[in-house]
């Protein structure tokens, strides 16, 4: 068997500059899947479905794809945006899973979408719901012994100090030393607010001047850190059963105007505010009030490039705000009586 | 004087990461004093008011809108790093517009516009990439399969299939081949040549390759087989289709095997496959002892001796004055590629030092519960890439274990590879030295240096970066494996 010609086309050296393809597109296609159309056209099947993205899916309306990423894609429904992904991405009250390769369907930010009856019909593509499973995530474990919950809560933050991306909040609550720039220096000081707003359930009630605002659309990513933060830390307070202060810390997300951020991360906002959490979030809360700071971390890990440590510099934040350690989680920084509500 | 220039994109949506690296690229430019890419919140905007690059632009943004902020030292050199700021934010959606490539959504069709084309490349979830690999062979394609997560007896099933084709599959997990010069997947620009390749591994492969090339050579054909091909169950079956390729092929004249060590039925079919050759083989079954190979092949224990078997070069590199650990005596290996975590393993271990892994090779140590002994960190396992890219694509996955090493004052050597080539960060040695940082005290920084100059990222670039950074960058991962041996006071 001679190789050369039996591999037709692989033929002369390949120039430099010349890039062959890293093929990661693909589509099923009629031969592979019964029930898929011969027309041109796709059906993709949903196999799981978060609460919220399945109520999106038993409305009727249009939409627009508002983004388009490697393994997922973001459906726009004037303030609620619903995120499509393949499986890896992992369950999420706003995801959608569906066996697919993204960069295949061709995609465009802008492009119109249908969603009735059940099924998105976005140009050539059709997901359907028939047969999903909607996920739900399960009850919070019970919280471990407060003693338990602050070693667990030092463990993280000695980890933070290591393992937390530079340009987050995790690494900022870590930071023993002077912020190293305004960053820093802007989220510590509005973290601390927010921890001392928190440990103030008892008298405090949200309003329009709430830290929370403050907190809201501060930093890097597509989700801003602030927000994450805020995430984590309704997570966490949901899980303690501290009602009190997480339904004060709901309303006062709810009163965040759209302008504060960015409209998908508002739309995240609301639906942890309204009690939803994905999958690895639940995950990192639960080993947390279980007591286990390593599979909190790895939970953590999970969750994008620093939107795991951003939410854990929340959960961390409402940790101290509503057990005994009432201190500002940095006690060396003096918050400006200016800045004080 | 300063300048500040602002940049202000509507309703643009980035992943989290891609916005962070493009941030830290455009603020370590010559000429930029600070640099900043957010979203244009109320917040954020303080931040960069506070940073002092927000202009009027920025100012005007909305909460949706991203702000590309920067302050540079002069107009030349704002309007440079604005440029390329630009076109890494353009660069994803000029590269499928300017490819010239089209989508078709099925092999069938994809063979009709391309006639000639004899080879499908296939990455797909691995429960369906044995119906895709099927469909390319009813179609006389040969198959790779980049996929992984393929359960073994479906791989041994597609593979009897193309075999009684006379097709070749290659993979799954299949990572690199250069069939016919034409890289495929993650693979280097190496010339052509009368080496032949065949590997499990595709940074074995890569390794081997490049340590050819860069050592006069040039490769006919690299085969990839998949990391399972030796099992029994599946037989060898790519390994000896490729080894009849290869002797068949007039363009191969010396072949190189690569491989972790099969099982001894395996072995035994493929060396005698082998003993049926005229042609010189190097078999490099990484951590084999006592291999019985025919009279023309002769073992190689690492990649850098198989790559110097295969064109008669037998010199040990030694540096003249080897390295010693100032502080700390431990080695923390932190790689992107798996094989060469298991190459510096055995060069440890054939040193009689213990060392401890996240993917043990026979005779090392697991991790778990491993304290005070040298590490060898395998960060492209699943463990460390679940949801994340692999660290050869995003080499920032790397950042938080080299922090943490770098702050270990238990850890006298950190062991690196960079790995260059299509597929690969296109500045992976310049991600690495912001990493590092500068420290008045820190430990030694051993690496290597994965490809060629006719690579994307040319080899000796990424060399100097290293240098110039105070990195010691060894020919081979072999060799940085053993100057780190020699500098905690081991013998290689």
């Amino acid at each position: 068997m001679n190789l050369a010609p039996s591999f037709r086309g692989a033929g002369e050296a390949c120039e430099p500059g010349i890039r062959p393809a890293i093929p990661s597109r693909w589509i099923p296609d009629s031969q592979a899947s019964p029930g898929f159309r011969n027309d041109g056209e796709v059906v993709i099947r949903i196999r799981r479905a978060g609460v919220v993205a399945a109520e999106f899916c038993n409305t009727s309306g249009d939409a627009e794809v508002a983004a388009v990423f490697e393994r997922s894609f973001y459906l726009r429904a004037d303030d609620l945006f619903v995120c499509v992904g393949e499986p890896a991405i992992g369950n999420g009250p706003l995801t959608l899973l569906a066996d697919m390769r993204v960069p295949m369907l061709g995609l465009r930010p802008g492009q119109p979408a249908r969603i009735a009856g059940n099924r998105i019909d976005i140009g050539a593509v059709t997901f359907t719901c028939e047969g999903w499973e909607r996920w739900h995530p399960p009850a919070w474990p019970r919280a471990a012994a407060p003693a338990v919950l602050a070693r667990v809560r030092d463990d993280v933050m000695r980890r933070a100090a290591m393992d937390a991306p530079a340009e987050g909040f995790g690494r900022v609550i870590a930071d023993a030393g002077a912020p190293r720039d305004a960053f820093a220096r802007i989220a510590r000081r509005r973290l601390t607010r927010l921890q001392t707003w928190l440990s103030m359930r008892s008298v405090h009630e949200p309003s329009q001047t709430s830290p929370v605002r403050d907190v809201v659309g501060t930093g890097h990513g597509l989700t801003p850190s602030g927000d994450d933060a805020l995430i984590g830390a309704l997570a966490l307070l949901d899980a303690l059963g501290k009602r009190s202060a997480h339904a004060n810390l709901a309303r006062a997300v709810d009163l965040v105007p759209p302008g504060l951020t960015s409209p998908l991360s508002h739309c995240f906002l609301r639906v942890a505010a309204a009690g939803h959490v994905g999958e690895s979030l639940h995950a990192a809360v639960s080993s947390i009030v279980r007591g286990d700071a390593d599979a909190a971390i790895a939970a953590i890990g999970e969750i994008g490039h620093s939107s795991g440590w951003d939410m854990m510099a929340g959960i961390v934040t409402a940790l101290d705000a509503v057990t005994s350690r009432n201190q500002p989680v940095y006690p060396s920084i003096e918050v400006p009586q200016s800045e004080r509500f | 004087m300063s300048v500040i220039v602002n940049e202000v994109r509507g309703a643009t949506y980035f992943d989290s990461i891609v916005l962070m690296r493009i941030s830290r690229q455009v603020a370590a430019m010559a000429g930029v004093e600070e640099a900043g890419l957010m979203l244009g919140t109320p917040a954020n905007k303080d931040i960069l008011r506070d940073a002092g690059i927000l202009g009027p632009d920025g100012e005007a943004a909305e909460a949706g809108d991203l702000i590309l902020a920067l302050r540079a030292k002069d107009t030349a050199a704002a309007a440079t790093a604005m440029a390329v700021a630009k076109r890494l934010l353009d660069a994803p959606r000029e590269s499928i517009a300017s490819s010239g490539l089209s989508v078709t959504r099925t092999i069938r069709n994809a063979v009709r516009e391309m006639p000639d084309a004899n080879l499908a490349l296939i990455s797909v979830p691995g429960h369906f990439a044995v119906a895709e690999a099927r469909k390319a062979l009813a179609l006389g394609l040969h198959v790779m399969i980049f996929s992984d997560n393929v359960p073994l007896a479906e791989e041994a099933a597609v593979k009897r299939e193309a075999q009684a084709r006379g097709l070749l599959v290659m993979g799954p997990d299949c990572g690199t081949a250069i069939i016919g010069g034409a890289p495929l997947a993650f693979a280097n620009v190496v010339p052509r040549g009368d080496v032949g390749v065949i590997g499990a591994s595709g940074t074995g492969i890569q390794e081997v390759t490049c340590l050819i090339a860069r050592g006069g050579r040039g490769i006919s054909h690299a085969i990839g087989t998949g990391g399972r091909d030796l099992r029994a169950e599946v037989g060898a079956i790519t390994t000896l289709m490729a080894i009849d390729m290869l002797d068949a092929d007039p363009a191969t004249r010396d072949v190189v095997l690569i491989s972790k060590p099969p099982e001894a039925a395996v072995a035994r079919r493929v060396l005698a496959r082998v003993a049926q050759s005229r042609k010189p083989f190097t078999i490099c079954f990484l951590g084999a002892a006592d291999l019985a190979l025919p009279a023309n092949a002769r073992a190689a224990a690492t990649l850098r001796t198989a790559a110097d078997a295969s064109i008669g070069r037998t010199h040990a590199r030694a540096p003249a004055s080897p390295p010693h650990a100032a502080r700390g005596k431990l080695v923390r290996g932190l790689f992107a590629g798996g094989t060469f975590c298991s190459e510096a393993q055995i060069v440890f271990a054939q040193a009689g030092l213990a060392a401890a892994s996240n993917v043990p090779v026979p005779g090392a140590r697991a991790l778990a519960g491993a304290r005070d002994v040298h590490v060898m960190l395998d960060l492209g396992d699943d463990e460390f890439t679940r949801g994340r890219p692999h660290p050869m694509i995003e080499p920032a996955v790397r950042d938080r274990p080299i922090a943490a090493a770098l702050a270990d004052p238990a850890v006298g050597v950190i062991l690196l590879d960079v790995v260059l080539g299509f597929g690969a960060h296109h500045d992976p040695a310049g991600q690495l030295v912001g990493v590092l940082g500068k420290r008045d005290s820190r430990p030694l920084i051993i690496a290597s240096v994965t490809g060629t100059d006719a690579d994307p990222q040319p080899r000796s670039a990424q060399v100097q970066t290293l240098v110039d950074a105070g990195v010691i960058v060894a020919d081979s991962n072999a060799e940085a494996a053993e100057l780190a041996v020699t500098a905690v006071g081991g013998a290689p």
